[in-house]
């Protein structure tokens, strides 16, 4: 990572080169490379993106071209741009995008005056079309008064500048792997054979792509940890093509030493949650102090209050008791008046307020209040009308009666719910006594039967959840269609709900005109279609037993919500069983195994992401075929199979190209697998050895050629590479 | 700009001296910028392959054929060669353990691992 955010300092010695020569710039669709003809390494080499964020503090947008220190981010708003490349499948379509990397470009090599003087040569990917070809050679014209421009494909630069190293000969097959795109291209008498070339459209970036996705996909909990910069990172240095995928594949599948040796990890920065310390003893004494001192003072109130109603109660009797012996003292025509003067009616009621005070006095005192009892005793007496028949009563008890009829039903309601509750409770009681008998009898067999009664009954929850959850998801695909779902209830709800939506405004409305047609509504309402709903509840209930069961005697017991403890092949269960349990280092941890070539094999099946291509190996195979050419020759080529681009630095990819390259040739043929000296710089080396040569003034066009030998001719343009 | 910023140099100068048209004259402020460039798809349209001889080779005739081989199926979980696929979510899986986990996954990481080779659904 540090090693991109270097940003290229500004060329000082542009002035010192001479108008004639030329600038070379390898526009590959990850890297822009530019430097001077003749010199071996390019001057300047970045990302080939561009960003437009806006600046915080000024907020005007700025453009930065390449990579940058992530750190300088803060200072600008980047939700509404990201990076931008100018290529489409190696095809350079967004000129935008490409002149800000040209301008970039330039300002760095250290271009001054009022035009860049100088000859220029581009690479481009093989048979780029014309439109863009030309789009290119406007922009360098129009925009950067270049003088000249000469454009090359990168892979045949890479291969002449090898051949001219030595590595490979006159005659030989470069297959070169780029970003998003992979050729090959046949040589000839060290000519590019363009007819025989073949593309297919994977490349480097796929297998960062496949590999962030099916890691992301694999540790769901760390999905934002898996960005494009760290997939990149891992696939430079843990990928590699397998000699044999299927072998391999076998290898990991039976969980083999080996495949153990073979599998990496990559460790997550994991903090672990702060653990709760047990309180210390002073602590505990400490609280258990406060509670007491806050119980004694809610006692005291409490008593306090006692005290002051007994006494309030005391005084009312004593007032009570008073009346009363004033009115056994008074005279018989003065009793109305003492009466109206307490506000009481009648002596019967003073008498019935002093037993209910009394009464209230003996309750608070906590003595035994016999009202119950009482009650229990005379509960004919008490509802002694219930039995009485009806012509017997005058209307008044009549009332009485139907009052008293009520009062004893709830009365025995009562009663029967009492009783039921005490009978279940000894049914829990007898069950649990039963299970803990089987329990002592033999624990491990009594503990297996818990686990298994546990995992069925999740199981059974969870299917039943499924389809609440993500029924949506697998709508469409022909086996689960939306009416296999719903059960006849539910069915039925949906009918009505869309026959009353459709049937507004047809005819006269009579709705609401019957008693019935309101029945509709309750008919519609969502809680009618639950029928299996106490089912559901009680399996639940049931389940919440079992799991506190087993947490009670079993410790390492965990609930899960899952289905139990997958551990096929990869750990992808890690995260799922870490629900429920606190998150260790280990859930933070992802390994890398089968991803290791499962990755970079899509450059050789392209199925395996959805391109239906040939592959490398296959490829190579289709450009000896449309070379139709001699034997002799194809076997001269298959000796000098140059690798190069930046794909092809996956560790493995020579061995497994000369294993599948000899699949498709005569027994017994000669096949040689060179990879180029610097796959990356190559091309961009072979180009300025090229723009060196004394033939390449003769390969460049001006802006009068182009304009006046038209597009076809510049569809018909080709370099010839000679350095 | 901050200073920090100024000395990393990572800003391309909204004016150079040696562009003949500088950006801001080519894509004036405040005009839209929607859409003045085609997509590759409309570029090959344009370039027009079928009134060229067959023989000429272009963009498009020189891209690989379908692969010839006989495709291998392989897990969509564990990337191992997978015998089966589950008739409901069309995964294809390698053993019983992992149809067990494809059917506890979530509909929308279904679609997910089918997407990766281009096999979800797509509802337009």
């Amino acid at each position: 990572m540090s090693s991109r955010v270097t940003r290229p300092s500004r060329q000082r010695d542009y002035h010192r080169f001479s108008p004639d020569s030329p600038i070379v710039i390898d526009n590959g669709s990850s890297c822009f490379r530019i430097g001077w003809a003749g010199e071996t390494e390019p001057r300047l080499s970045f990302r080939n993106v561009v960003q437009r964020p806006r600046h915080k503090a000024s907020g005007e947008t700025v453009t930065i071209v390449g990579d940058y220190d992530p750190s300088l981010m803060k200072y600008f708003d980047c939700t509404r741009s990201s990076f931008r490349s100018a290529f489409d499948n190696n095809v350079v379509y967004q000129f935008e995008v490409m002149e800000y990397v040209l301008d970039y470009g330039f300002e760095r090599l250290g271009a001054g005056g009022s035009e860049v003087n100088h000859p220029i040569l581009m690479t481009e990917c093989v048979c780029n079309p014309v439109a863009s070809r030309s789009k290119m050679a406007e922009l360098l014209f129009e925009t950067y008064g270049v003088p000249s421009v000469a454009f090359g494909i990168d892979a045949a630069f890479s291969y002449k500048y090898n051949q001219h190293l030595g590595i490979c000969n006159d005659d030989g097959l470069a297959i070169c792997t780029g970003l998003t795109t992979s050729h090959v291209i046949p040589f000839v008498h060290g000519e590019p054979v363009v007819e025989a070339c073949c593309r297919t459209n994977v490349g480097g970036q796929n297998i960062t792509e496949y590999l962030k996705q099916l890691l992301s996909l694999k540790y769901p909990l760390h999905t934002n940890s898996i960005t494009l910069e760290k997939a990149e990172d891992l696939k430079k240095e843990h990928c590699y093509i397998a000699a044999d995928y299927c072998s391999e594949l076998k290898l990991f599948q039976r969980e083999t030493k080996e495949a153990e040796e073979k599998t990496r990890c990559w460790q997550l920065p994991f903090v672990p949650p702060p653990q709760e310390e047990p309180p210390s003893e002073e602590e505990l004494a400490r609280k258990a102090a406060l509670r007491e001192r806050q119980a004694q003072r809610l006692r005291e109130m409490a008593a306090a209050k006692r005290l002051s109603k007994i006494a309030d109660l005391e005084a009312d009797l004593n007032a009570l008791e008073n009346l009363m012996s004033q009115l056994d003292a008074a005279e018989e025509d003065e009793i109305p008046a003492i009466l109206y003067q307490r506000g009481y009616a009648s002596r019967e009621e003073i008498e019935s307020a002093a037993s209910k005070a009394a009464q209230s006095l003996r309750k608070v005192k906590g003595e035994p209040v016999d009202a119950e009892e009482k009650a229990e005793v005379s509960l004919e007496e008490k509802y002694y009308l219930v039995n009485v028949p009806d012509n017997m009563l005058t209307p008044e008890q009549m009332k009485e009666k139907k009052k008293q009829i009520f009062l004893k039903t709830t009365y025995e309601g009562r009663m029967r719910a009492k009783q039921r509750k005490f009978e279940e409770e000894l049914q829990r009681e007898r069950q649990n006594q039963l299970e803990e008998e089987r329990r002592l009898e033999n624990p491990e067999l009594y503990l297996e039967q818990l686990r298994t009664r546990y995992k069925e009954l999740s199981e059974k929850v969870e299917q039943r959840k499924r389809p609440k959850t993500n029924g949506s998801h697998t709508n469409g695909n022909g086996s689960v269609g939306r009416g296999e779902r719903l059960n006849a209830a539910q069915r039925e709800r949906m009918r009505l709900l869309t026959t009353a939506a459709l049937d507004r405004g047809k005819g006269e409305d009579t709705f609401g005109a019957r008693e019935e047609d309101w029945q509709l509504y309750k008919l519609m309402s969502r809680d009618n279609d639950d029928d299996d709903d106490n089912e559901r509840d009680e399996e639940e209930a049931e389940l919440a037993r079992v799991a506190s069961k087993l947490q009670e005697i079993d410790p390492t017991f965990v609930a899960t919500t899952d289905g139990g403890a997958l551990q096929g092949g990869s750990g992808g269960a890690a995260a799922d069983a870490a629900r429920g349990r606190p998150l260790t280092a280990e859930d933070f941890k992802i390994s890398l195994g089968v991803e290791r070539f499962r990755c970079p094999e899509v450059l050789f099946r392209p199925a395996m992401i959805g391109v239906d291509q040939a592959g490398l190996d296959e490829m190579a195979g289709v450009s000896l075929r449309r070379l139709s050419a001699a034997e002799e020759v194809l076997e001269g080529l298959c000796r000098s199979i140059l690798l190069t681009g930046g794909g092809c630095l996956v560790p493995g990819m020579g061995r497994r190209l000369e294993v599948d390259v000899r699949k498709i040739r005569p027994f017994l043929s000669a096949i040689n697998v060179v990879t180029a000296a610097d796959p990356v710089l190559d091309a961009w080396r072979g180009a300025a050895a090229c723009a060196a040569s004394s033939g390449f003034p003769q390969q460049v066009f001006t802006r009068e050629d182009y304009l006046e030998k038209g597009e076809d001719w510049l569809r018909r343009y080709r370099m010839s590479y000679i350095l | 700009m901050e200073p920090e910023i100024i000395e990393a140099e990572i800003l391309l100068p909204p004016a150079l001296s040696f562009k003949k048209i500088q950006m801001s004259e080519k894509y004036p402020k405040g005009q839209s910028r929607s859409r003045h460039w085609k997509h590759l798809k409309q570029i090959l349209q344009a370039e027009n392959f079928q009134a060229y001889s067959p023989e000429e080779p272009n963009y498009l005739n020189i891209e690989s054929p379908p692969s010839a081989y006989p495709p291998k199926k392989f897990c969509d979980i564990t990337g191992f060669e997978a015998p089966y696929v589950d008739p409901r979510t069309k995964m294809r899986y390698a053993n019983a353990d992992v149809f067990k986990r494809i059917r506890y996954l979530p509909g929308d990481s279904i679609q997910r691992y089918l997407s990766l080779r281009n096999a979800a659904v797509v509802l337009k």
